[in-house]
């Protein structure tokens, strides 16, 4: 009878075997193969929230990369196209796991690039480094995996927790009248914590008296409780770390219970949340790693990309740590010259790459030091406001919407 | 089931089905290991699950959280660089120490309401797991140092596997498993033939836990990383029921069917189809509970195929007991029962001012009687006037409001119902209660595994044979109980109450509906189990004719009060009697009261 | 004293929602008995459909709701004519599973459909009326209303279930089918009439949710825990009771907060319920 179950496995190896057909050949030290990137999206599942639309953004990048002739290749003499194999990881770690698995085993995809999510971040790594195959991860953003000695993998997330809100608080010590205490309010989400961990810090050593740090979860959907201690500490800032959609209830009831303060930040103001929350989001600051219409490295490219496969940056602002981890590993493959893995690994070790945003290096560690830019929104158009020689309005200080 | 595949050769080709999977991740690539390791994990989480669902009958739709209390625990450890078996073996025992806590609120819901309680544990651990920090690490989750253990862990996964299997096999061969069935037909009855099912109930979930956290504990091994949502989430959390109840829950090859179809169409889905693949796989899952809601394998197609029937064979062991070549030796009437010498005065039951209150009704309102060994005693009253209260204050289904029984001289009051039935209290219910789903010879069998003096479940088949005949139900002893006729079903339940080798024997209605010539078969079982066993019975019955033949005396109720004790002569001549039968215009007709 | 205040009045305001939410599933699973796991999924996708009306066609909520309703109790009764009933005629554990495997793939095809038609990105209609304030205490407008929304909702189906023909019908069937069945109620019909008319009320808790709180397709298996926790606290089928535990639970969460910390008032909700479970086995107002 245990015969049967040793039938069936094996027949259902074979069926999978045989109905993953093998595409094209890895272009491994070859000139006449396309480049193939493996990643996995999260189309489907909890995380697919963040993730709208990025099958068509990927498959439009190839296309444009492609249509100037491909990736640069100089022992080739020529341009090798771009070509990506593309799987849904239903925002399941075991999926993605098995998936990345199968791209280095069976479709033996180049490289990877991707995923995203710390949850992903975590199990999918050691697989690139068991097949010594270069990572370049998305929207990643917790140190600690990172931590792990790991040596083919790299990551793009925008910002970084260590950068995430330098150029606000640098706005913070020159604007006037002079703040004198902040309060921060965050989601109870590993970059969240992360980035009030950090900043809190670095808020006390620029002079600002911290007077509260509270907590919310994902779930939570009535903020009275919170509120009424924000507004019982009355405090000059207020920071809210937290993802967009978890907080749009907070910002929600934060207008609605009258909460003052001469400026309250965002760490995530997205398109998606002020959508939801339509004119409450009206004097608020926050982060943007990137807007549209600043001129950088790949910046025609990738809005060539984003208009043609209708992603709007203001309202996917992980979409460009997303598309970073294809050009740094374009970049690497065209440092090192030839497509070799070990090359491009050595080539994109402690490398500095271009992106739209400005340059990205990297530590040893593959983590990068990617930072953002400090917008204000004011009559429902967003401006950048900070640093001033960038920016595209002036800051209106205090916000008069919040006074 | 074909007697020429006999154990040694089962275990012989188990052996090199298992030899063949070990070795897949050695010949096989990466990929399919992975794959092959999923299916692994889904098995245990599958399986495990099972033994509380199907085989229990409880659906606990929060097993995920053993998974996740055990991949936590196990992180914890690693992390604190212990050994990697102290690390398991402390996920296994802290996540079935949990099991134990939670079975207290738990197990006092049923049903649906259990369902409910199970599945709103997941939340509440995800926000344990969040909040906790200082354990936990929150948010965060953990990271395990990166070792690329995929084959090692394949290999324990494996090892677990073949435990969990025999695991299975192993509790359905014995008592315990009989427990287990019994509850999940009919908890009430399962202790009044003496089935203790408090224990049983938690020992099954702490087994069941302690699977699901080696599952747990080996996954997050082998991802290197965990945080709240990985283990707990809700998208993942069915997965493993689905995979069971899609092939059939309880049966021997369900799980492991369920999981290798499943988790393969899921892989296909996967990578073969763009977009889409949920709702295929959801239509899937809602066309198997709609048109073959009993798993495929339970389908009736699935009968003509052979392979697939024999995947689908239930759980029913020691079918060979009933085929002894030899038919029972012994003549009919020679039943496995002590003989009770009754000797002596002293009553063997006895009803001190037992009062029964639900509320502002009084079903049962002060009675007081005693029977003394060997009698037969009839118990009559109109419907409502409590006989079968009665029954149940003496069987400990409901527990008196006032008053005592005393059985043998002792006080019943700190006695459960499984206890008392082991004392020895039989009965049969007024619309029988049959393990349905368990064969007639099993049905015998459970209360001989659990009276008194238990057996083991070989020996409790073969003496099952002895009453089986006695009924006269030998040409349906394989059959589920559930497919007998009315009074199949009657002598079944007659028998079964014989099987707990009762002194006292309370036989509720058991004649109604019965045609003249099956009544005076009863009657004679009665009289036969008095005079040659010495049994004590008392027998509530509307039939005169048949109490008439056999009982010593009646004793009459009306509205919860005895109202008559004596000779049956008497007592139906007895004014209250005749008018709470008849409506007070009966005194003129006290001539043709008689016997009726 | 004020903030005590003003976190009992968001208490109150929270678990009315909450309690909206439990309402149909409890009619649902009072009279047919049914686990029905896509409840709080189809809460979420017809709040996304809610949310596109409000944002593509400009429809007034009030519309949205007289359009929805409707279509839900359409959609519902055809389901349970094709998917449900058979199941009733098999045994009572294949009936069981068969409905757990038929709503679990419903849930998960609904899920799907709409991510891929709507996309996966959460929305809500985010309408905002000035608040009142009464000194320090402020009290947002729109919440008000929607709790007004509630209590009415809840007074009509109350005195649905107490004086129409149908109501009692339905509290007969909750309380004991045969019975019923033999006074004349068409147990099929009543059935397949509540769980329409349990899933038309979805329309009406969807238009308000998405008024407070942003839905997407995959939030609905959390919300249908919520709802079983509310109704097994509430009593099956005894809708002011599921308003009582749900509001009790919106207070419970707030003062958690309150007093302790935000991240535990989740906990709260499931901690309550097994705590009620253990002193009471049959929920708390167990009679209709």
């Amino acid at each position: 009878m245990k015969k049967l179950s040793h039938l069936l496995a094996a027949g259902a190896a074979a069926l999978t075997t045989g109905l993953t057909a093998l595409p094209t050949q890895a272009a491994q030290g070859s000139c006449s193969e396309p480049i193939v990137f493996g990643t996995t999206i999260s189309e489907t599942g909890p995380f697919s929230t963040l993730a709208d639309r990025w099958r068509k953004m990927t498959e439009v990048f190839a296309e444009e990369v492609n249509k100037s002739g491909g990736i640069a290749v100089k022992a080739c003499n020529k341009k090798l196209p771009l070509k990506f194999v593309v799987y849904d990881d239903q925002s399941v770690p075991a999926t993605a796991v098995a998936l990345f698995e199968k791209m280095a085993t069976v479709d033996k995809v180049d490289f990877f690039v991707g995923p995203d999510w710390s949850s992903l971040g975590g199990p999918v790594p050691p697989v690139a480094e068991k097949h010594k195959i270069p990572m370049v991860m998305a929207n990643v953003a917790t140190p600690s995996v990172y931590d792990r000695g790991l040596k083919y993998v790299w990551g793009t997330p925008f910002p970084v927790v260590p950068n995430w809100s330098v150029r606000y608080f640098d706005m913070l010590s020159k604007v006037s009248p002079k703040p004198q205490t902040i309060f921060f309010i965050t989601h109870d989400n590993p970059v969240m914590k992360g980035i009030t961990a950090t900043w809190s810090k670095k808020a006390e050593a620029q002079g600002l008296k911290v007077l509260g740090n509270e907590t919310f979860s994902s779930e939570l959907k009535d903020f009275t409780a919170l509120i009424a201690k924000v507004r019982a500490a009355k405090a000059d800032v207020i920071y809210i770390s937290s993802y967009d959609n978890a907080s749009v209830p907070l910002v929600q009831q934060m207008r609605q219970l009258k909460v003052r303060a001469m400026d309250v930040h965002h760490t995530m103001l997205t398109g998606a949340l002020s959508r939801q929350v339509g004119k409450d989001i009206e004097g608020m600051t926050g982060e943007l790693s990137w807007y549209p219409g600043v001129k950088g490295a790949y910046s025609d490219l990738v809005e060539t990309v984003m208009k043609r496969s209708d992603v709007s940056m203001f309202d996917y602002i992980w979409t460009l740590s997303r598309l970073t981890s294809y050009l740094a590993m374009i970049q690497g493959i065209e440092k090192a010259g030839v497509v070799d893995r070990e090359k491009v690994k050595e080539a994109l070790f402690k490398a500095t790459i271009k992106s739209p945003a400005g340059d990205v290096t990297f530590d040893e560690r593959g983590f990068p030091n990617t930072s953002a830019f400090t917008v204000q929104m004011s009559g429902g158009k967003v401006n950048v406001v900070w640093p001033p020689e960038v920016s595209t309005a002036k800051l209106v200080w205090p916000s008069p919407s919040w006074k | 089931m074909s007697k020429s595949l006999n154990a040694g050769t089962g275990w012989l080709l188990g052996a090199a089905g298992v030899a063949a999977l070990a070795s897949l991740p050695f010949l096989g690539n990466a990929y399919l290991t992975t794959i092959g390791f999923t299916m692994l994990i889904a098995y245990i989480l599958g399986q495990s699950w099972d033994w509380v669902a199907g085989e229990m009958g409880y659906v606990n739709l929060g097993h995920y959280c053993f998974y996740g209390i055990g991949a936590y625990a196990f992180a914890i450890l690693l992390v604190g660089h212990w050994p990697l078996w102290v690390a398991i073996g402390f996920a296994v025992v802290v996540t079935a120490l949990a099991a134990l806590l939670i079975s207290v609120p738990l197990f006092r819901l049923h049903g649906d309401y259990f369902a409910f309680a199970t599945l709103a544990l997941l939340p509440l651990v995800e926000v344990l797991a969040y909040n906790l920090t200082p354990i936990t690490n929150g948010a965060d989750g953990i990271v395990l140092p990166v070792a690329q253990v995929l084959q090692p862990a394949y290999l324990i996964a494996l090892g677990v596997c073949v435990l969990t299997f025999v695991v299975t096999l192993r509790i359905n061969a014995s008592r315990f498993g009989y427990a287990l069935k019994s509850i999940r037909n009919d908890e009430q009855v399962a202790e009044t033939v003496g089935v203790r099912i408090a224990p049983v109930k938690r020992s099954v979930l702490m087994l069941s836990a302690a699977f699901g956290a080696a599952a747990g504990a080996v996954q997050a091994w082998q991802m290197s990383y965990i945080d709240p949502a990985t283990v707990f989430g809700l998208n993942v959390a069915l997965v493993p029921v689905a995979m069971v109840l899609f092939a059939g829950s309880g049966l021997r090859w369900g799980p492991l069917v369920g999981v290798l179809v499943l988790a393969t169409l899921q892989q296909w889905l996967l990578v073969s189809v763009k977009g889409f693949q949920a709702t295929l796989y959801g239509l899937i899952v809602l066309l198997i509970g709609r048109f073959m809601p009993g798993g495929f394998l339970r389908a009736r197609w699935v009968q003509n195929v052979p392979l697939l029937r024999a995947l689908a064979r239930e759980h029913h062991e020691y079918m060979g007991e009933s085929d002894t070549g030899t038919p029972a030796a012994a003549p009919a009437h020679d039943l496995p029962l002590p003989r009770h010498r009754n000797l002596g005065g002293a009553p063997l039951i006895q009803l001190e001012q037992v009062r029964m209150q639900f509320g502002g009704n009084v079903a049962v309102n002060d009675v007081s009687l005693r029977i003394q060994p060997g009698e037969i005693v009839g118990l009559i009253g109109p419907n409502g006037s409590g006989k079968t209260t009665l029954f149940n204050c003496i069987s400990r289904v409901y527990t008196p409001t006032a008053g005592r029984v005393l059985f043998a001289g002792q006080d019943l009051k700190h006695c459960s119902r499984d206890q008392i039935a082991r004392l020895g209290v039989g009965r049969t219910y007024q619309i029988p209660r049959p393990f349905g789903d368990l064969t007639v010879q099993e049905n015998i069998a459970i209360p001989l595994m659990f009276n008194d003096q238990p057996l083991s479940p070989r020996d409790a088949m073969r003496e099952a044979r002895a009453f089986i005949e006695y009924a006269e139900l030998g040409h349906r002893l394989r059959e589920r109980a559930d497919s007998l006729s009315v009074q199949e079903k009657k002598a079944l339940e007659f028998a079964r109450a014989l099987a707990c080798k009762p002194r006292l024997l309370l036989v509720d209605e058991v004649a109604s509906g019965l045609t003249p010539a099956e009544v005076q078969r009863f009657v004679e079982h009665i009289r036969h189990v008095r005079d040659r066993y010495g049994m004590t019975v008392i027998w509530v019955e509307h039939i005169f004719s048949a109490l008439e033949k056999v009982v010593d005396r009646v004793i009459a109720l009306e509205q919860g009060s005895l109202i008559a004790d004596g000779p049956l002569a008497e007592v139906v001549r007895n004014e209250r009697v005749l008018s709470t039968y008849l409506g007070s215009a009966a005194p003129t007709e006290k001539a043709g009261g008689q016997g009726c | 004293m004020e903030v005590l205040l003003q976190v009992l009045i968001g208490g109150i305001l929270l678990g009315g929602l909450y309690a909206l939410v439990a309402f149909g599933l409890s009619l649902i699973y009072g009279v047919v008995r049914i686990l029905n796991f896509a409840h709080g999924t189809l809460l979420a996708v017809s709040g996304v459909l809610a949310s596109l009306a409000y944002s593509g066609w400009q429809m007034h909520p009030v519309l949205i709701v007289a359009l929805l309703a409707p279509l839900l109790f359409v959609c519902a009764y055809g389901y349970y004519h094709v998917l449900l009933r058979p199941l009733a005629r098999r045994s009572h554990f294949e009936a069981t599973v068969g409905t757990v495997l038929v709503t679990v793939g419903t849930l998960m095809i609904l899920s799907d459909l709409t991510a891929v038609a709507a996309g996966a990105t959460q929305r809500n209609i985010p309408l905002r009326l000035e608040a009142l304030e009464f000194g320090d205490i402020v009290v947002s407008t729109t919440q008000l209303l929607i709790l007004l929304g509630i209590a009415v909702l809840t007074v009509v189906m109350h005195l649905i279930l107490k004086r129409t023909w149908f109501g009692r019908a339905v509290r007969a069937v909750t309380q004991d089918p045969v019975g019923a069945q033999i006074c004349g109620v068409q147990s099929t019909r009543m059935k397949a009439l509540t769980f329409a008319f349990g899933s038309a009320t979805v329309a009406i808790a969807a238009v308000l949710y998405v008024l407070s709180f942003p839905v997407d397709p995959y939030m609905g298996f959390g919300l249908t825990v919520k709802a079983f926790t509310i109704i097994v606290v509430g009593g099956v089928g005894n809708l002011p009771g599921a308003l009582l535990a749900g509001i009790f639970l919106g207070v419970a969460e707030g003062l958690t907060g309150l007093y302790w910390k935000p991240e535990w008032a989740p906990a709260l909700s499931v901690i309550l319920m097994l705590l009620m479970l253990v002193a009471y086995p049959k929920g708390v107002g167990a009679k209709t």
